[in-house]
């Protein structure tokens, strides 16, 4: 078993790891030629199915897997992971690749960073008298070079132990619309939960549930976030989003005809029946929101009262970079 | 009565308070030395891996400074006539001596300390004045604790690897290892200095997502100033103590140097500037090689269960000469006795009454140290005292002190029953135990 790589976009990477990090501690990386898979399945709230081509994050010349099966499958800690690429973020050159030591196995990233030193000025003093002689005899400006290798521990997993995962089936979605800012819609989900946790603190709190949040949008462009407790209710409206056509290549013209999203496309857009609707928790939904760091494009799927789901497209990767986001819908 | 005045400018005043934020990185208290040409504020870490000390020179650091001693007050035991010592709360000094402050008007002008230690008072006390722009007076007074001081000695002249280099490179390279590391290897091959961080947690052999990461770093060695050690020697030392010394080494902009002769054996830290001397004497241990067992490599841990702490006794055995064998600290490890050493009103020179208990008792003492912070105040001395049983009557406080001794109780009810023996080891406490002004001073005008 060998896998062994340059990385060529570290700060994608990075950002990935980092945001995947906010949902698990632990991600099934599946290395495969030509492309790579990671997916966290929490014990509760959100999983994500992110797949990349080999290219979007390693540089695919020198991207060498070798196993028996065609494909590795690790279990790595992804908070671990975060913090060792930070040290590769302003790197010359990184390699990761999957090595031993002792009986563990290990994910090492092998990272070489160059910086400039000025030499005696480098500590800008010149007022003591102490360090001023001590400065004359180091050599003038040049490169210095640091190696810095970072080893992350990981599991090497066995196919069998990974065959009974499944990406999740959802019938078609009601609604599809294309999420404003992730920014913005983190920013005022947080206020929203924050209000309504101080409210509801301040009353009589009787439940220790913290209240959901309200997602809902229909098929004109509309998209409202609303929390509700028994002594408020507040909303944001957003208007003139995108409701993305689907690829017709994939659906006969019949079959598009049937899909639920185009029958609330029928709806009037005032009506309150065209609206597909979902409760999902503050704090989860803060946690998704992260992947904004990665400025993706994202079509939000509504399934009515179900589920919801994130279709993430990173950016300059066409459509092949995805990450899938499902949440479940909290009952009323 | 020995009287001990000095003023600091700002300047100094925010390097002092520097110092004791570093300080505070290895224990809660600090040692505070006087002599007539310097001024040492030392901390020696629980475990007795880390000493450290800043050293204050009279004539440069201080605006003025001013020291003497009594000339009958001293007794023949000390070995250091010739000083004062005490010990303090760092938290207490660091909310008087306060960084930079953006208040420009009433920004400290100058700052007096005075110490007002007087046998025949009840009250002993660091006044502190800070006078401010605009007429502003703050004073402060801090009750001390009496406390007989010991120094990490090593001898430089041993060293047989060293190397200097700007903290900032240091700091560059301790930014990659991640937050829970604990450990550090240093070592070097070829043309590379390396640097690796290790934790030593023994984890279950199924966990191994839970292992920490391991991070190294290799840097030229023309990134030293020079660079004079044994090619591929190993030697760790506790990541979070090498932290807090770049760190300040940092804002104090100066290089800092480090000497050592070989695993498990003592490194120093340390650098100068500006009439302050710094030194961190750091324990060291051997590699970090995976396959030694963990447990056998553990310095503190033996040194937890022998009455003297390893970093002194290690570096005594080529000073026996002029140093007197050096006793435990301070604050060493026992049972709740009362304050015997402490009985001179704050002084160390008043005899005191303690016997040498039986090292049993020490280790099984050693368990109970985390649980009780306060106890780390009570006995400042072991082997010096043992002469000194009948130094002073008890009767007189005899009721005060089971009374605090009774409070202390209450919030220990996991100690072990007393020896009642030890009833006979009880001291009068200093002027006050500092346990009951853990409010932190008000300024007072």
């Amino acid at each position: 078993m060998r896998f062994r790589t340059q990385l060529c976009n570290v700060t994608t990477f990075s950002k990935l790891i980092g945001s995947l990090s906010s949902l698990g501690k632990v991600c099934w990386m599946r290395l495969e030629d030509g492309i790579i898979r990671f997916t966290i399945i929490p014990d509760q709230g959100t999983q994500v199915w992110a797949q990349l081509p080999v290219d979007a994050i390693f540089e695919e010349s020198t991207y060498i897997l070798e196993a028996n099966s065609g494909v590795i499958n690790l279990e790595v800690p992804v908070g671990a992971l975060h913090r060792a690429l930070r040290s590769a973020v302003a790197a010359t050159s990184t390699q990761l690749r999957l090595t031993k030591k002792g009986n563990v196995p290990l994910l090492a990233l092998t990272i070489h960073a160059s910086s400039w030193t000025t030499g005696s000025n480098a500590l800008g003093i010149a007022d003591a008298d102490q360090a001023a002689t001590d400065h004359a005899t180091v050599s003038g400006p040049r490169e210095r070079e640091t190696v810095i290798a970072q080893e992350v521990p990981v599991k090497v997993l066995h196919e069998l132990s990974v065959e009974g995962l499944h990406e999740p089936r959802c019938r078609d979605p009601d609604v599809h619309i294309i999420l404003p800012s992730l920014f913005q819609l983190k920013s005022i989900s947080e206020r929203f939960t924050k209000l309504a946790t101080d409210s509801k603190g301040a009353g009589t709190a009787l439940s220790s549930v913290a209240p959901k949040l309200e997602l809902s949008a229909n098929m004109h462009g509309s998209l409202k976030l609303a929390i509700a407790t028994d002594s408020l209710r507040i909303s944001s409206v957003w208007t003139d989003l995108v409701n993305p056509a689907l690829d017709p290549a994939q659906l006969s013209q019949t079959e598009l005809e049937q899909l639920p999203s185009e029958r609330m496309r029928a709806f009037r857009d005032d009506d309150e029946a065209g609206w597909a609707k979902v409760r999902i928790d503050g704090k989860d939904w803060g946690r998704v929101l992260s992947v904004g760091r990665l400025s993706p494009k994202v079509v939000a799927c509504f399934i009515h009262e179900t589920a919801l789901v994130l279709y993430v497209y990173l950016p300059g990767n066409g459509d092949d970079s995805c990450l899938t986001y499902y949440i479940n819908s909290y009952a009323a | 009565m020995t009287t001990l005045s000095f003023s600091l400018a700002p300047e100094s005043l925010f390097q002092l308070h520097d110092a004791l934020t570093c300080l505070a990185k290895f224990h809660d208290t600090v040692a505070i030395e006087a002599e007539y040409d310097i001024l040492r504020l030392s901390v020696l870490n629980p475990t007795k891996t880390a000493y450290t000390a800043f050293v204050f020179e009279a004539d440069t650091f201080f605006e003025s400074y001013s020291f003497a001693l009594p000339r009958n007050g001293t007794s023949s035991r000390d070995a250091r006539p010739d000083r004062f010592c005490c010990q303090l709360y760092i938290k207490a000094l660091l909310s008087v001596f306060k960084g930079r402050t953006k208040d420009k008007d009433t920004a400290v002008e100058r700052c007096d300390v005075e110490l007002r230690e007087d046998l025949d008072q009840t009250e002993c006390r660091f006044v502190i004045r800070m006078i401010c722009g605009l007429g502003v007076i703050k004073s402060y007074k801090l009750t001390y604790e009496a406390a007989n001081v010991n120094h990490a000695v090593f001898d430089r002249t041993k060293t047989t690897n060293q190397w200097s280099i700007d903290p900032k490179f240091l700091r560059e390279i301790t930014d990659h290892f991640s937050p829970s590391a604990e450990q550090l290897d240093i070592s070097s091959e070829g043309g590379k200095a390396i640097f690796t961080s290790f934790t030593t947690k023994i984890t279950d052999g199924k966990e191994i997502l839970k292992k920490p990461v391991h991070t190294s770093v290799a840097i030229d060695k023309r990134d030293f100033e020079y660079f004079l050690v044994e090619d591929s020697l190993h030697v760790a030392i506790a990541l979070k103590d090498f932290k807090a010394v770049i760190a300040h080494a940092e804002s104090a902009n100066t290089m800092i140097t480090a000497r050592y002769t070989r695993p498990n054996r003592p490194m120093q830290l340390a650098y100068d500037f500006g009439g302050i001397k710094t030194e961190f004497t750091l324990m060291t241990r051997g590699a970090s090689d995976d396959e030694v067992p963990q447990s056998s490599r553990a310095p503190e841990l033996s040194a937890r269960q022998t009455p003297a702490p390893v970093t002194v006794r290690q570096a005594s055995t080529s000073n026996s000469r002029n140093m007197p064998p050096p006793p435990p600290r301070a604050r060493s490890i026992r049972p709740l006795t009362g304050t015997p050493s402490a009985s001179a009103r704050g002084t160390e020179t008043e005899p005191s009454a303690e016997t040498q208990r039986p090292p049993a008792s020490i280790d099984f003492d050693s368990l109970f140290v985390p649980a009780d912070d306060d106890r780390q105040w009570d006995v400042p001395n072991e082997d010096e005292e043992t002469e000194d049983r009948l130094g002073w009557d008890a009767t007189g406080d005899h009721e005060t002190f089971n009374a605090s001794l009774g409070r202390l109780r209450d919030t220990e009810s996991s100690m072990p029953p007393q020896d009642t023996s030890h009833e006979d080891d009880m001291g009068i406490p200093p002027t006050q135990r500092i346990s009951q002004v853990s409010q932190l001073p008000a300024p007072q005008q």
